[in-house]
């Protein structure tokens, strides 16, 4: 320790010396303006985030992906079958406000950046561990922002697994805010009462630069200028969510756009990219229902049960949603001709077997009279693109799990 | 109940810090390592997760706000402090929307796009300079209003 000799009075030169940072705009009060904003919006973004991991139902082994559930799988209720906007809300909101957020992230670790350079590196064994938490900190918003917002662009710079990485690295930053608002709740309080012409004369602050250089933008400027980047993102964020006539807000997302027709709402992925034939959904294709009975289906045989019609919508991890109107055969009345007769869970498994090729939904999903084998969509036949000849749709599921191409379905009744 | 104030305050004069923030941080640091072994489960990913997670420590803090510190200087800084504010707002205001999409704006995502949506779709980077455009113009507009008051 003593090669290292550290004098807390004088710090080497450049970004160590106070008098290095010069920007005016540095404050108390700006961090903790922005840390106010950070405090509201970031626990939307964490509950949600937790929420559409419940939505997924990984307590399911086909819906885990090969994940074991931890300490930290989080997962405290089945996920309720209505109102059917839910998913679609919680997971908007999620992606919506992610957007919005980054660019307040960005300000405020500008704005408390001279802290990454304070002498002495470390006063003590809090100030450590302290530091230490928000390395975890830093790196788990930066993390999850980076990651969740390449994800929705399909920009898959990142060669893992995203859910799993996403999840994980969600709790490490979870962890580290429990740490930091309790230690710097009071901070952020007296920040924003106390005026920096007082700070100035009681002695400084070591976010306020000692010889700043002229001041070109003033805070509302600067504060204005981030939150209108925030607006033009939350504009994209509901474009893509709402859907409808907004979605042309989302004028700088990929989700911004549909195409044309009544069958041209968006898809996650087209029948090309399946690599399917043509032949496995010709006239050879029977969709078979297992409970206690096993049960085969032609097309034509499935349009002869009675069709039920609803509005619901398809709602995206991404953050993209779009409501139709789907006609099909009611799940619980295929459980019932398989000879199921209670609470029962339903396995569906798509003629695609990819990551998703099949994915279970709970009991609540399956004793819904909303939730639909459809058939079609929009008063025509299901396109290739949306699942034909037949595809899961249910109130409030992750888009993901309302299983196209469908070619089996496994019901496995709950013992009670 | 005196014997607990005087391990506290050796804990204080060791530490440097309470009893909570001791308990704080190392809850945080117990999650983190038990979402360490959550990224486990998939030991093929864990490696370019860490990777990714320890470049989001270092790289921003280190490489980008200093670099895009040393641009701001050498370019916006030097600007006659009389329109400075009028340019830097709409260059930040476009520059902060283009951190969030810029994986659009340069299509960098556009073949898995086309995979998944069935969509090939253009002309995203003339959106985002037409939005700068636009900011500009707002910015230039407030700038005569604000002349022509003085």
């Amino acid at each position: 320790m003593k090669l290292l000799r550290v004098d807390p009075d004088r710090p080497p030169p450049g970004p160590f010396r106070p008098g290095f940072w010069r920007s005016p705009l540095r404050s108390p009060r700006l961090t903790a303006i922005l840390g106010l904003v950070l405090l509201i919006g970031l626990p939307i973004v964490a509950i949600t985030g937790l929420l559409s991991n419940d939505a997924y139902q990984p307590g399911f082994v086909d819906n885990a992906l090969g994940r074991h559930l931890g300490p930290l799988d989080v997962y405290l209720f089945g996920w309720p079958s209505g109102p059917d906007w839910l998913y679609a809300l919680t997971q908007g909101l999620h992606v919506t406000i992610g957007l919005a957020l980054f660019p307040v992230v960005l300000t405020k670790l500008w704005s408390v950046i001279p802290r990454l350079f304070e002498w002495p590196p470390v006063r003590s064994p809090a100030h450590a561990i302290e530091r230490l938490s928000l390395a975890l900190l830093v790196g788990g918003a930066l993390f999850e922002f980076v990651t969740g917002i390449l994800n929705v662009q399909y920009f898959y710079a990142f060669k893992f697994d995203f859910t799993q990485a996403h999840y994980y690295g969600a709790w490490v930053f979870i962890g580290a805010l429990f740490a930091h608002v309790p230690i710097k709740f009071a901070t952020m309080r007296r920040s924003l009462r106390t005026r920096e012409e007082v700070l100035a004369v009681t002695g400084g602050h070591s976010l306020l630069s000692p010889n700043p250089a002229p001041g070109t933008l003033s805070r509302r400027a600067l504060l204005g200028s981030v939150g209108g980047a925030s607006l033009i993102l939350l504009a994209q964020g509901i474009g893509q969510s709402a859907g409808g006539s907004l979605r042309a807000l989302a004028f700088l997302l990929p989700r911004g756009r549909t195409r044309p027709g009544p069958l041209g709402f968006p898809v996650n992925k087209t029948w090309v990219r399946t690599g399917l034939k043509p032949a496995a959904v010709g006239d050879n294709w029977r969709l078979t229902v297992k409970g206690r009975k096993a049960v085969t289906f032609t097309r034509a045989q499935l349009l002869a049960l009675p069709q039920h019609t609803h509005e619901l919508p398809i709602a995206c991890v991404e953050g993209w949603s779009t409501t139709q109107t789907w006609t099909g055969v009611r799940v619980r009345d295929l459980a019932a001709l398989a000879g199921v007769a209670g609470q029962a869970t339903v396995t569906s498994i798509s003629l695609e077997h990819g990551n998703y090729g099949q994915a279970t939904l709970g009991h609540e999903q399956v004793s819904d009279p909303r939730t639909l084998l459809a058939l079609s969509v929009n008063g025509q036949t299901l396109s290739l693109d949306h699942g034909y000849p037949a595809r899961i749709i249910s109130p409030t599921i992750p888009g993901v799990h309302c299983t196209k191409w469908v070619t089996e379905m496994h019901f496995a009744e709950l013992s009670v | 109940m005196n014997r607990l104030s005087t391990v506290v305050a050796r804990l204080r004069a060791r530490y440097g810090g309470g009893p909570a923030h001791l308990l704080a941080s190392l809850a945080s640091i117990a999650i983190a390592g038990a979402a360490v072994l959550g990224w486990t489960q998939r030991p093929r990913d864990l490696t370019n997760v860490l990777i990714w997670f320890g470049a989001a420590i270092v790289l921003h803090d280190v490489v980008l706000l200093p670099v895009y510190s040393l641009l701001d200087r050498c370019t916006l800084g030097r600007l006659p402090i009389s329109v400075a504010a009028y340019v830097r707002v709409p260059a930040l205001t476009s520059a902060l929307v283009l951190a969030v999409v810029f994986p659009t704006v340069f299509g960098f995502g556009a073949h898995q796009e086309h995979n998944a949506s069935g969509i090939v779709e253009h002309g995203y980077l003339a959106r985002w300079l037409l939005l700068t455009g636009a900011l500009f113009a707002l910015s230039g507009l407030a700038y005569a209003i604000q002349g022509r008051r003085r």
